[in-house]
């Protein structure tokens, strides 16, 4: 029996194994068969990604990989580097971009913006409606919806509104709500950005 | 060539059926020729309101199924010769139409009557697609409670989306002790959310559900105060300029210190 183990591990993109060098090829087949056997349905559909860091393997050898694998129902993604491929949208996370949308009345409840920039909203946001976007959200009304600024991970990002009075405030992957306690209108405009961690809300001097 | 009138709120049981049936009664009263059409295929109500379920022989899905003409299936009001109504199917479903079909039976009907008024079934889903088919114009019933009002601002966004625009508003079930404890939404609270025109305000009236349960809409009867509001919708819709019911009178001590500037807006 081999001392080795060829490591399997799971992550977001899917399964990742490491075939480390001068291991029996038979022992590794034998080794991901008994893994993926004892948690198949947890495995299903994931894409496979071998790293046979260091050794390549034999044309012959991917296939059997190729056919074990498929047993359980998952196939084997070429992987482009050693790394999985990161998701496209984190890239330009702290940037702000200038394309912005203009909205020139209310959104009602159910209707749903999304865009990747900003959105600057020239009427009221209602319960019920939602505004995702990569950028700055400013409403010149009342947001009294759902407003997500920096979806993409920017946490500079931030909402502004006559009367910020949301449902629910997301910005980047940080969401607030407002306290149960019944607070007093708000007087003017106000701006929240994240500081400290927690999203704060201050009141809008020019 | 007359005007179709589709009656919505997305919520269900704000006083759609009941609104219909006083306005179309209000109108015949004045002298126009109206036809209510009731579009809440398996849930029909509207004839029961106006006191004709017993004379229903043919149903809208009769019609649109090419079983019977138009004019076959409309059932003269009992008090009124110039109105009519086109009751829906009580043991079919809401796909048992498409809004094309209402769309052609609408403007069949706008041809002969001054007003088509429709009164469309709670909810977004077909019913709601059928109903607003064929409207020229939408109003929208809400009762003075948050969730009614989130349906509401949901069903206008939709009408816009459906090119229905200006719809207008009617608060019903008002309560005038409720809103001055602060328990209740004002009208103001609701124009600010929904942004629509206020067309009329209801109170809420013991009357009506007696007047549901006989079948004789409320506006027929001079002692009722939502009858008395009914009428003033009937005539807004006319063209006339009617003054909304002081429902929300503040009393002397508070309309005082308010003068005086102690106390917050009423």
């Amino acid at each position: 029996m081999s001392k080795e183990a060829c490591i399997i591990k799971g992550n977001k993109h899917g399964l990742s194994i490491s075939i480390p060098r001068g291991m029996d090829f038979a022992e590794v087949l034998s080794q991901l068969r008994t893994r993926l056997a004892s948690a198949q349905e947890f495995f299903a559909g994931a894409a496979v990604y071998v790293s046979a860091a260091d050794r390549d393997l034999e044309p012959e050898e991917k296939q059997q990989l190729a056919k074990t694998v498929e047993e359980f129902g998952l196939s084997i993604t070429e992987p482009e580097a050693d790394e999985a491929p990161a998701p496209a949208v984190e890239s330009g996370k702290d940037e702000f971009k200038e394309d912005t949308l203009l909205l020139r009345r209310t959104i009602r409840s159910g209707q749903k913006i999304r865009y990747d920039g900003n959105v600057v909203v020239l009427g009221d946001v209602n319960p019920g409606a939602e505004i995702i976007c990569s950028g700055d959200i400013l409403v010149l009304g009342s947001l009294r919806g759902v407003a997500h600024a920096g979806c993409t991970g920017n946490v500079n990002a931030s909402v502004f509104a006559f009367r910020l009075e949301p449902t629910q405030l997301r910005i980047a992957n940080y969401i607030s709500r407002s306290p149960d306690e019944k607070l007093p209108k708000p007087l003017g405009p106000e701006l929240a950005r994240v500081c400290d961690n927690v999203i704060q809300i201050t009141a809008y001097q020019s | 060539m007359g005007k179709s009138i589709v009656i919505t709120s997305g919520k269900g049981g704000v006083g759609k059926t009941t609104t219909t049936a006083n306005i179309g009664t209000g109108l015949a009263q004045i002298g126009r020729k109206v036809c209510l059409v009731d579009a809440d295929i398996g849930l029909r109500n509207l004839d029961v309101v106006m006191g004709l379920e017993n004379r229903i022989v043919y149903d809208l899905i009769d019609v649109v199924e090419g079983h019977c003409r138009v004019r076959s299936a409309l059932i003269k009001d009992k008090r009124f010769d110039n109105l009519f109504l086109l009751p829906a199917a009580q043991t079919r479903e809401k796909d048992a139409v498409n809004p094309e079909q209402m769309e052609k039976l609408i403007t069949e009907l706008k041809q002969e009557f001054d007003y088509v008024l429709v009164d469309c079934p709670a909810g977004i889903e077909q019913g709601f697609k059928n109903a607003i088919a064929g409207a020229d114009l939408a109003i929208i019933v809400t009762t003075p409670e948050v969730s009614a009002v989130r349906d509401a601002d949901r069903i206008i966004g939709l009408l816009e989306a459906d090119e229905l625009f200006e719809p207008q508003l009617i608060v019903n079930r008002i309560r005038p002790d409720m809103i001055r404890r602060g328990d209740m939404m004002t009208t103001d609270d609701m124009i600010d959310i929904l942004a629509i025109k206020l067309l009329g305000i209801v109170p809420d009236d013991e009357s009506i559900i007696v007047s549901t349960n006989k079948g004789e809409p409320a506006v027929l009867d001079k002692k009722s105060v939502s009858g008395q509001a009914f009428r003033n919708i009937v005539r807004r819709l006319e063209g006339a300029s009617v003054p909304f019911l002081a429902l929300e009178e503040e009393n002397m001590v508070k309309r005082l210190m308010r003068f005086i500037g102690i106390g917050g807006k009423s």
